[in-house]
């Protein structure tokens, strides 16, 4: 996901950004915006964010726990927020989603 | 949180009991094997290998796979578990079975203690075959990894029936074909039915998943499923109908070898396109389990054509100790530990420091532990080769150091604590 500071709640959304590099894939060790799971984050006026994500595998075991850490996150960094998690599999995440920092914790 | 619904995993209570249970009777099974090491310089029939191999069949190996698959169906049908309660009724029988079966075999009690043992394998396994049938019944995407899974639940129903049969006919004996030959067949469903397509399915959606490798070519999982039922169903037809000379045995083997290479390469195929370069000592593990059905399948010629039982104990060995323990070994620690992690950490995510899952067990222990599955396969093959039963003892004793460090890192897991961090 790339914030463009042009685009409203730029400085928001680099917030937004900031907070969920603490949210950790449990298995691969690896946050979730350098995975790639992170696709947009709105903002709507001063109550709510919608997070529009993906995981690495639909059903993964692990889902529950990267999508409470993604809500739980964005709360303590907007507190009085609503946070929306729209979770997508269009498109399927794949390993093109990964960023340089990603590659790198991985190993790749 | 939109419509998509990422499902939630079977309660942790359904789940873990078939790992404390499985990792207890892993131990007890290798303490036995200490206790009588010659039971493996023998004749294949004989009560203390019969009571370890159904404990190592039933209370070792289809515990923790059953208990792992419960939790898995949801990840590879994309949706609930049809039904948790029915996870804890196949628990209680089969545990209850194993206890039956594992005493009235190793005192060769035949009568009501084993066939009543054989019922509850039964109903365990008929209950697993429910959920199973349920839970994928609704296909979303086609997919011939639930193929496997299904199929495998199917020959775990048929292979328990047949050793229903089989306990009954040693007490009220009703079959006309002897009952070493039916033991062969029954034996054989279970291996090639039950647990190589359920290890088959599931490896092909785990491996890929943990390597974050992947393969197109998906075909091979089709010729995989094809090629490993062909040899077995042939084997079963012509073992129970005709006279099946050891030729025709060798051409069934083949099929389901051939099946079982294509499986392999579809692995190595998302192995060599994989992201995650760095294999842990959990994966080393599982690809080492696969050295043992390879080396079980290279003994197939020596078991039909050299007329020793030594060969048939030896590839029993490979198959139970060598690849299904072997993987388990691998496996427990890519499973359990994110088990009983989401039950305390998830919904602590993001929000406070937490540990990770790989923090819940020693993997000091983890490496120790496949280090001596090493020493203790390769002592215990050339002991029964050599038919020597000290060397065999010497084996018994590293399965039993390895048995008890697995049983304590288990432990580790499941009486974790909930922890923060500072």
């Amino acid at each position: 996901m790339i914030v463009s500071l042009s685009q409203p709640y730029a400085n928001e959304k680099i917030k937004a950004q900031q907070a969920l590099y603490n949210v950790i894939d449990p298995e691969l060790f690896v946050n979730v915006i350098d995975l790639g799971l992170i696709y947009e984050i709105d903002f709507d006026g001063e109550n709510s964010i919608t997070v529009t994500m993906t995981l690495s595998t639909p059903h993964c075991p692990m889902g529950e726990a990267i999508t409470n850490g993604v809500r739980n996150a964005l709360e303590i960094a907007f507190p009085g927020r609503t946070i929306n998690i729209n979770l997508t599999f269009e498109p399927r995440w794949n390993f093109e989603m990964l960023t340089e920092e990603g590659r790198a914790q991985l190993g790749v | 949180m939109s419509n998509i619904h990422i499902g939630n995993a079977p309660p942790d209570k359904v789940i873990l009991p078939f790992y404390a249970t499985g990792a207890f009777v892993f131990w007890l099974l290798c303490l036995l094997l200490l206790a009588d090491p010659g039971s493996l310089t023998q004749h294949h029939f004989n009560p203390h290998l019969l009571a370890i191999v159904h404990m190592a069949a039933l209370g070792w190996g289809t515990m923790i796979i059953m208990g792992a698959a419960h939790q898995l169906l949801p990840v590879i049908c994309e949706r609930d578990l049809f039904n948790p309660v029915l996870a804890s009724v196949s628990w209680y029988f089969l545990t209850a079975g194993i206890i039956f079966l594992a005493y009235a075999f190793w005192n060769m009690q035949t009568g009501w203690l084993m066939i009543g043992g054989g019922v509850l394998v039964v109903l365990s396994a008929l209950a697993y075959f429910i959920n199973t049938a349920f839970t994928g019944s609704v296909f979303i995407h086609y997919s011939v990894v639930r193929v496997f899974i299904f199929s495998s639940a199917f020959w775990l129903l048929f292979t328990t029936l047949i050793g229903l049969l089989l306990a009954i006919n040693l007490r009220y004996v009703f079959f006309t074909k002897n009952h070493l030959e039916l033991l062969k067949l029954h034996a054989h469903a279970g291996l090639a039915g039950w647990f190589l397509q359920l290890i088959t399915g599931v490896s092909s959606k785990l491996v890929p998943m943990f390597l974050l490798g992947k393969s197109d070519k998906e075909k091979l999982l089709l010729y995989a499923f094809i090629l490993q039922n062909a040899g077995l169903l042939l084997f079963l037809f012509d073992g129970y109908f005709l006279e099946m000379p050891a030729l025709r045995m060798f051409v069934y083997a083949v099929l389901v070898a051939a099946g079982i290479t294509c499986w392999l390469l579809y692995l190595y195929d998302a192995f060599r396109n994989r992201v995650r370069k760095k294999a842990d000592i959990q994966m080393k593990q599982t690809f080492l389990s696969f050295l043992g059905i390879v080396i079980a399948i290279l003994l197939v010629p020596f078991v039909l054509y050299a007329n020793d039982p030594r060969w048939s104990i030896v590839y029993g060995a490979f198959l139970f100790m060598g690849w299904i323990t072997g993987l388990i070994l691998g496996k427990t620690f890519k499973t359990l530990p994110f088990i009983v992690w989401n039950r305390h950490y998830k919904n602590l995510s993001g929000k406070a420091k937490i540990p990770l899952p790989k923090n819940l067990y020693s993997e000091g222990l983890v490496q120790w532990q496949f280090r001596i599955f090493i020493a203790a396969m390769v002592l215990l093959a050339a002991g029964i080769l050599m038919n020597n039963t000290i060397i065999v003892q010497v084996a018994s004793v590293f399965w039993l150091l390895l048995a008890t460090i697995y049983l304590l890192n288990v432990m580790k897991v499941l009486l974790h604590k909930k922890t923060l961090l500072s």
